[in-house]
């Protein structure tokens, strides 16, 4: 337990100067754009007023570790400026849109899980056969699909020829309200608030653009799952559990519990694939999340939320990677820092 | 002759006994074939309209045409060139930069004061720049300097650059212990140039196997950023855009506007990748089943 709590000390410490290099290359971002920054955080249609005020906001006039500092201040109490095209505090745009794609990322990544590890583990107990092969040819196809087209096959299959799919627009059909909001997920606040239409609706909603990302992303915790299940059934101790006649299941056991290293690696690499895919297939079901934002904020030239984008979400993947590193010590506690 | 000495090569015969690997080269051949012709024998301009709007497929339009009556086939002949040079461009600025960055951070991680922190450096950098979720920051990138093929370009290669330094680097670290650097050093080579002269050309064969897999993925990178708006700008003959381009007609039925760039595109990664996956194969023979 002290050496548990030793390596969680020392791994938290690890993340706070990535966090603030996060921060720097952030800030430095928006000095990409051409000219004066404060012209195009404004937005289009500012009045002198407005560019005066976004200028001084910014401190543009104060020496650049002056105005790092200041950008430091103003991101720790969640100001992130405001987007000119919603008109709103970045901060609550996001709040409103980040459950929608936590939804479908953590769904997709659950899903993979569930799906993944189990037909790995499967392939790898009985090599040849059909599975194998199936196996085998997707996990080569799937990382060459581009997402945004699978998901644009899967809307003329199945909302297009067979009608089993409501139109993908948005997170709710028309005629249906919102469920009252508790984590502004819509299939877990109907669910929790037993809003049954609303649930309904959402799920049907959320079948075809978490189809997508589990088609094109699911194969990297097969793959893994089925590589590192294949490789312990190879090792010594297995070959020594057949010999004193346990029992396959055993067998598999014990291999699978030695095999999920690598595998939740690559879970936390899931995660970091899917914020990016997530991007495309909010675009194409007019999904409304954080991906959606990104992308109607660079067609903009709404520069604000995009800063505030990038950066939550490079600081969500530093989270993700840290809970990585904890579940891989208590799964292997060999590894140190 | 040349042609038989083609045949007799290892590299051949190992190609033609993997199907995976034949159709990876094949697709490529096509492919720059296509990047550099392709316009040229396109049967109908790329950026002009070449009959009426969302026409199925037929003889005359072998993909149909898109809402703006231009000829799908004709664009998807036209894409490589496009699509193929921002990942060509990209992947080898990457790979130099990567390399460079690699062999150093790789060369002097066990040196001295200076060596080690600029290795250092190097890593905490990478790791930073990795943080990010890749197409949020490509998208952030090409956002902000402005959608261009340039910008595409640049933004592609920075975002690569880890990958290539992280393969070299593990490469450079495992060469730099063997007698034949330590020769180099003792006859008088300085520290720059035993790494770059004697141990870069020992360490790069990780990079250059991951070098097609890259291209593979920054095409699908390209297509992705064209296909929300930030990429290339429209009417260029680009997969991507002709993808966003049928996007709308796919959901009313119109199935052929995206459905032939979207098939081209994912040939083009799948043949990259298996050809990438296959010469790792080729050239580590302890991995040959």
């Amino acid at each position: 337990m002290r050496r548990f709590v030793l390596f969680f000390c020392k791994r938290l410490l690890f993340i706070v100067p990535q966090l603030f290099a996060v921060s720097v290359i952030v800030f430095f971002l928006i000095r990409l754009l051409p000219g004066d920054p404060s012209y195009m955080l404004a937005g289009p249609y500012a009045s002198p007023d407005r560019i005066a005020e976004v200028r001084k906001s910014l401190g543009l006039d104060e020496p650049i570790l002056v105005q790092y500092i200041h950008y430091l201040e103003r991101i720790a109490v969640g100001d992130f400026g405001t987007s000119w095209r919603t008109s709103q505090p970045v901060l609550t745009d996001i709040e409103q849109r980040l459950p929608a794609t936590l939804e479908l990322v953590v769904g997709a990544v659950v899903l993979s899980v569930v799906i993944g590890i189990p037909v790995g583990v499967a392939v790898a107990a009985k090599r040849g056969g059909a599975l194998e092969r199936g196996v085998f040819f997707y996990g080569m196809l799937a990382g060459s699909l581009p997402d945004f087209w699978v998901g644009l096959l899967l809307i003329l299959i199945f909302f297009f020829f067979l009608g089993w799919a409501p139109a993908p627009v948005g997170q709710l059909g028309f005629a249906v309200f919102a469920p009252d909001r508790i984590t502004g997920a819509y299939v877990v606040d109907s669910f929790l608030t037993g809003d049954w239409p609303a649930f309904a609706s959402a799920l049907g909603h959320l079948v075809l653009p978490l189809a997508t990302l589990v088609i094109v992303y699911m194969p990297l915790v097969l793959k893994t799952a089925r590589s590192a299940m294949e490789e312990m059934l190879d090792s010594g101790f297995v070959l020594q559990a057949r010999a004193n006649g346990l029992s396959r299941r055993m067998q598999l056991r014990y291999a699978l519990r030695n095999a999920l290293p690598p595998v939740v690696t690559v879970i936390g690499i899931e995660f970091w694939f899917l914020l990016g895919g997530a991007v495309l297939v909010e675009t194409i079901f007019a999904w409304g999340g954080l991906g959606q934002y990104a992308v109607e904020s660079v067609v903009n030239s709404d520069y604000a939320p995009l800063q505030a984008i990038v950066l939550i979400t490079a600081i969500f993947t530093s989270l993700v990677f840290l809970a990585v590193d904890i579940l891989y010590y208590l799964i292997d506690p060999r590894i140190g820092v | 002759m040349t042609m038989h000495r083609i045949l007799q090569s290892d590299f051949w015969r190992f190609a033609h006994l993997r199907p995976a690997m034949m159709f990876g080269l094949v697709v490529i051949i096509v492919d720059l074939f296509l990047a550099v012709l392709g316009p040229a024998i396109a049967p109908f301009p790329v950026e002009a309209p070449a009959g009426a709007s969302l026409r199925p497929p037929s003889a005359l339009h072998w993909f149909g045409t898109d809402v703006s009556g231009l000829d799908i086939f004709s664009r998807v002949l036209a894409a490589p060139r496009i699509d193929l040079t921002i990942a060509l461009v990209s992947t080898i600025i990457a790979f130099i930069a990567g390399v460079a960055l690699g062999v150093v951070s790789g060369f002097f991680a066990e040196g001295d004061r200076t060596g080690r922190l600029a290795s250092g450096l190097i890593m905490r950098t990478a790791d930073v720049v990795q943080a990010f979720p890749m197409f949020v920051f490509a998208l952030a990138l090409v956002g902000l300097s402005g959608p261009s093929i340039k910008n595409v370009i640049i933004a592609l290669a920075f975002l690569n650059i880890p990958f290539f330094l992280r393969l070299t680097r593990a490469s450079v670290l495992q060469v730099r212990s063997r007698t034949f650097v330590e020769a180099a050093l003792c006859a008088g080579n300085s520290p720059i140039r035993t790494a770059f002269v004697h141990v870069m050309p020992n360490s790069l064969a990780p990079a250059l196997v991951h070098f097609s897999t890259t291209i593979g993925f920054s095409i699908l990178l390209t297509a992705g950023l064209s296909f929300v708006g930030a990429g290339v700008p429209p009417p260029t003959p680009e997969l991507g855009l002709m993808i966003r381009s049928g996007a709308q007609n796919m959901m009313t039925g119109q199935w052929w506007t995206a459905l032939f760039p979207g098939l081209s595109l994912a040939l083009t990664v799948l043949a990259f990748s298996l050809f990438g996956d296959n010469l790792r194969v080729f050239l580590d023979p302890t991995n040959r089943r």
